[in-house]
C-alpha cells in the first residue's frame, strides 16, 4: 500500500507556560491511496486537530508529517495554499456552503480558486453533481436544499478538482440515519480511488463499516488501527 | 473569484442597500456642501468677474473685498489714465442704500454706477434693454433682485423704486451674476449713482480699465501702485482676494463642519457595515481559504466589492447632489449654485478611501482568521 499520509511522533500543543496544553502526544498514523481510513475516538481526543496538522492548517509542534511523501511545513505558506488547493478536498460536518452561491458555483469553489472561468468551472461541477444525483438541484442556493443535498454538494466541491486526498470532518454527525447513509454510500463509490486517500473523522459507529482501516484515537494519540477485511469500493 | 466577490456582496440584500446608502450620505452631504461653499464664496467675485472688458481694478488700499468699496477720489480717474501702459480707464460708483419699491417693500440695494458713455461695466441682459440706464433715473436689476424687490410678481417695465427722495424706474433684468450679499444688484448711469450716494462727495468707488496692447498686466499694475496712493490689482487678483476675505470670516468653517459630519458618518457607517459584512461571511471566508483561495485573491475580492460600492454610492450621491442643486438654482439669488467637476472628484476620493479604509480593515480581520477554525461547527 502507498501511503498518502504519514504522521511520525506528532506532537501539538497550544497555549503557553501554566496553560499550555498537549493535544497530540506522538501520533503514528497513515492513511494509503485507494482506501477510506476512519478516525475515530471521544470527543476532546484530537481528531480535528491532527487533522488540521495533516491539511496544513495548523503547523505541528514536533514530529512529522508528509503527504505524498512531501513535508508541508518545509513549503512556503503560498505553496502551502497551493498545494492544499490542488492536492486536498473537504467536506465538513456543517457543510460550510457559500450561502450566496447556487449549489454548482459552490461545488466549482476549487476550480475558481484556482483560476478556472465562472462558466467553465460551473460546467465541470454539474457533471460531478450529476454523479452524485444533484443535478437537478445544481442552480438552487444552499438554503432550498435539505441537510443531506446540501452534504453532497459539499462531496461534489471535495471531488471537483480530483484531489488525492479527501479529508472528511464528520460527514454524516448533522444528517438524519437514512442522508448519512446516502452520503457515505456516495462517498466510498465516489471519492474512493486507487490515486485517492480518504481520511473520515467520525463518531458515528453505524457507518463505521464503510471503512477499510479504524485509527481509534484517544487523549492525544492513536491507540489501535483497526483493519477491515472488506476490499474497498473502488470506482 | 470576482464574480464570486459580487454575489457575496450582493446576497445580503439589506446590508448592500445599507453600505450604498451610507456612501451615498457621504458623497450628497460632501457634494452639496461643498458646491454650496464653492458657489458662496465664487460670488464673492459675481460683480468684477462681469465686467469682462477690464485688465485692471484700482481702488482704496484698505478694501479687502467687492463689497467693501470705499470712496476715491475725483482725481484718481485722471491720474490713471494719465499712467503709462493704461489703454483706457472707467470710474464705476458702487453703494448700498435702502430703496422702497413702488409696493411697499423697503430693501437694501446695492447700486453699481456705470458710465453710459463707454458702456463698460453695463451689464447682460434677460429682459429689456440696457440702453435705457441711459436716462436718468432709470435702472435694471438682476433676476434675484427682482425676485427680492417684487416678490411673485412677473417683470413689466416700469415698476419704480424710491431712494431717498428718488424714483428709479426698472426697465429690465440683468444676468448679472448673483451676490456673496444676497443684495439685489442694480444697475444705473454713474450720474444717477452719484445723486444716490447722499453725503458723499466722491464720485467713483472703483477705477477699472485696460493696458495698452503689448503692456504686460504687472508692469502697469506696479506703475499704478508706484505713482499713485491707491491699490491697483488684476482682474484676477481682485477676485482672489475678495473670495479670500470671505474665506477669512469663517465663512468655510460652517460647511467644513458639516463635510466632515458627512465623512466621519459615511466611514463610520461604512466600516461597521463592511465589518459586519466580513464577520457575517466569516465561514465562507474561510471555507474559500481552506479551499485554496489566496490571500491575494481575498484582496482582490475585497478591493472589487469596495469599487463597486465606492460606484454605485458615488453615483447615488452624485445623482441626489446634482439633482437638489439644480433644484435649488430655481431660487433666483442661488442661481449660481451647481455641483463643480472637482468637488465631485474630490468627493469620489474620499468616498473611494472611505471603502478602501473599510475594506482594508475587513481584509485585516479576514488574515486573522484561522482556516483551522473551519472544522469548529
Amino acid at each position: 500500500m502507498i501511503s498518502a499520509v504519514t504522521c511520525h511522533q506528532v506532537r501539538k500543543t497550544f497555549g503557553s507556560g501554566d496553560t499550555v496544553i498537549e493535544v497530540l502526544r506522538g501520533v503514528e498514523f497513515s492513511a494509503h491511496l485507494g482506501e477510506m481510513t476512519f478516525l475515530v475516538g471521544p470527543s476532546g481526543c484530537g481528531k480535528t486537530t491532527l487533522i488540521s496538522v495533516i491539511a496544513g492548517l495548523l503547523n505541528a509542534s514536533a514530529g512529522e508529517v508528509s503527504l505524498f511523501g512531501i513535508h508541508l511545513p518545509e513549503l512556503g505558506s503560498r505553496e502551502q495554499i497551493l498545494f492544499r488547493r490542488k492536492n486536498l478536498g473537504f467536506v465538513f460536518q456543517q457543510y460550510n456552503l457559500i450561502p450566496a452561491l447556487t449549489a454548482a458555483e459552490n461545488a466549482a469553489m476549487p476550480l475558481l480558486a484556482a483560476g478556472e472561468s465562472l462558466k467553465s468551472a460551473v460546467n465541470k461541477s454539474k457533471v460531478v453533481l450529476e454523479r452524485l444525483g444533484m443535478g437537478h438541484r445544481a442552480d438552487q442556493l444552499p438554503r432550498t436544499l435539505s441537510g443531506g443535498q446540501q452534504q453532497r454538494v459539499a462531496l461534489a466541491r471535495a471531488l471537483v478538482h480530483e484531489p488525492r486526498l479527501i479529508i472528511c470532518d464528520e460527514p454524516t454527525a448533522a444528517l438524519d440515519h437514512e442522508s448519512g447513509e446516502t452520503v457515505m454510500q456516495l462517498l466510498s463509490s465516489s471519492a474512493v480511488h486507487p490515486d485517492r486517500a480518504v481520511v473520515v473523522v467520525t463518531h458515528d459507529n453505524r457507518v463505521f463499516h464503510y471503512a477499510n482501516r479504524i485509527a481509534h484515537m484517544n487523549d492525544g494519540v492513536i491507540t489501535h488501527v483497526e483493519e477491515k477485511r472488506h476490499k474497498p469500493h473502488l470506482s | 473569484m470576482i464574480a464570486v466577490a459580487f454575489k457575496l456582496l450582493c446576497y445580503d440584500k439589506a446590508k448592500f442597500v445599507a453600505m450604498i446608502m451610507a456612501i451615498a450620505l457621504a458623497a450628497f452631504l460632501m457634494q452639496n456642501q461643498g458646491s454650496m461653499l464653492k458657489a458662496f464664496l465664487g460670488m464673492s467675485g459675481s460683480q468684477i468677474r462681469d465686467v469682462r472688458e477690464v485688465d485692471f481694478w484700482v481702488m482704496e488700499p484698505d478694501t479687502e473685498c467687492f463689497d467693501q468699496a470705499k470712496p476715491l477720489p475725483d482725481k484718481a480717474l485722471q491720474m490713471i489714465r494719465g499712467i503709462e501702459g493704461v489703454a483706457w480707464a472707467v470710474p464705476i460708483l458702487k453703494l448700498d442704500t435702502n430703496g422702497r419699491t413702488d409696493h411697499g417693500k423697503l430693501r437694501t440695494l446695492s447700486i453699481l454706477g456705470v458710465d453710459p458713455s463707454n458702456r463698460i461695466g453695463e451689464p447682460k441682459m434677460e429682459k429689456g434693454q440696457v440702453e435705457g440706464i441711459n436716462e436718468r433715473n432709470v435702472a435694471v436689476v438682476d433676476p434675484g433682485g427682482w425676485a427680492i424687490l417684487f416678490p411673485g410678481i412677473a417683470f413689466e417695465p416700469g415698476r419704480t423704486i424710491r431712494v431717498h427722495d428718488q424714483w428709479l424706474t426698472i426697465c429690465g433684468i440683468s444676468s448679472a451674476s448673483p451676490p456673496f450679499t444676497g443684495l439685489p444688484i442694480v444697475h444705473t448711469s454713474i450720474f444717477t449713482a452719484r445723486e444716490l450716494n447722499r453725503g458723499e462727495s466722491r464720485s467713483s468707488t472703483f477705477v477699472a480699465g485696460k493696458c495698452a496692447d503689448g503692456r504686460k498686466v504687472q508692469e502697469v499694475l506696479e506703475r499704478i501702485n508706484r505713482l499713485t496712493p491707491w491699490q491697483a490689482l488684476s482682474r484676477q487678483d481682485f477676485m482672489d482676494q475678495s473670495y479670500r476675505f470671505y474665506e477669512g470670516q469663517g465663512v468655510p468653517m460652517i460647511f467644513n463642519i458639516t463635510i466632515m459630519i458627512g465623512l466621519l458618518v459615511g466611514t463610520a457607517f461604512t466600516a461597521q457595515t463592511f465589518l459586519m459584512f466580513v464577520k457575517d461571511n466569516s465561514r465562507s471566508l474561510i471555507t474559500m481559504k481552506v479551499m485554496g483561495v489566496t490571500h491575494k485573491q481575498l484582496a482582490v475580492m475585497m478591493a472589487v466589492q469596495a469599487a463597486y460600492l465606492t460606484f454605485l454610492g458615488l453615483a447615488i450621491g452624485t445623482t441626489i447632489a446634482t439633482l437638489t442643486s439644480e433644484f435649488v438654482r430655481q431660487i433666483p439669488f442661488l442661481r449660481g449654485l451647481y455641483t463643480p467637476v472637482p468637488v465631485v472628484l474630490l468627493c469620489a476620493a474620499f468616498m473611494a478611501g472611505i471603502a478602501f479604509l473599510s475594506a482594508f480593515i475587513g481584509f485585516r480581520r479576514v488574515l486573522a482568521m484561522q482556516p483551522s477554525d473551519v472544522f469548529r461547527s
